[in-house]
């Protein structure tokens, strides 16, 4: 394919070099790109336990002492 | 400069509490793992050089944290836990039933591979960085990261022993295939 094809094809229509077996794996990493934020993003957004924050702010202060 | 460490670090601990579920795949274990990671980064805070990069050091620690874990505890009362995410009470029981095959799945993957996955799909490391947190080749923390999603991809939209395709397997399969462009 030459550059000016390239540049005609429009947005919406499959890539004729991409084949059916990457556009699965594409759709695939897409989908388990969500489904992993799904998964775990909760455990992150969970709050901080307190005792950790006190360790690291009391060593911020020792250091400043 | 002390301040801003701290400020870094604290900054950094809901992905260090992601990461560390990635290697322990337990959540006690991993609140374990970052109380005693951070306990090491402020042991040895006068190490990191300021300016560099913080993840990729505190990644290091918490990695070694859990290395020598595990050479002491070789035996652990090894119980995977899913993420509360696999039981969001707002999902529709087929969402439910897909996201805990993903996380039982995700669970089954080889540790380094699982590592590789979160740090650049979770947390937006480059591989660069998963390979200095890791202390692998470039070339290496892009095949982990392959193999692991081809490997999930193999579980779950393929077909098991038994050559039957699970409820889960089927649903993948249909949710992924209407994501495909149309031909």
């Amino acid at each position: 394919m030459s550059n000016s094809d390239r540049k005609r094809r429009p947005q919406d229509t499959p890539d004729p070099r991409k084949s059916p077996r990457s556009e699965v794996d594409s759709a695939f990493d897409l989908w388990l790109q969500r489904g992993l934020h799904q998964l775990y993003d909760g455990v992150a957004a969970e709050p901080i336990p307190a005792e950790l924050l006190a360790l690291i702010e009391k060593d911020r202060t020792r250091k400043r002492t | 400069m002390q301040s801003e460490f701290h400020t870094q670090l604290i900054t950094l601990l809901p992905k260090l509490r992601v990461q560390a579920l990635a290697l322990t795949r337990n959540r006690a274990a991993a609140e374990d793992l970052v109380q005693d990671a951070v306990a090491n980064a402020l042991a040895a805070q006068d190490s990191f050089t300021p300016g560099t990069n913080f993840a990729a050091w505190m990644h290091r620690i918490l990695r070694n944290r859990f290395i020598s874990t595990l050479r002491k505890q070789r035996e652990t009362t090894d119980i995977e836990d899913l993420p509360a995410g696999a039981f969001a009470v707002g999902a529709t029981h087929e969402d439910r039933m897909v996201l805990k095959e993903l996380g039982r799945a995700v669970n089954r993957l080889p540790n380094d591979q699982r590592e590789a996955l979160f740090m650049v799909v979770l947390q937006g490391m480059s591989y660069e960085d998963v390979a200095a947190s890791t202390g692998c080749a470039v070339g290496t923390a892009k095949s982990r990261v392959f193999r692991a999603r081809r490997q999930l991809q193999a579980w779950l939209m393929g077909e098991n022993r038994t050559g039957e395709r699970s409820g889960a397997t089927e649903t993948v399969t249909r949710v992924v295939g209407e994501a495909r462009p149309l031909a």
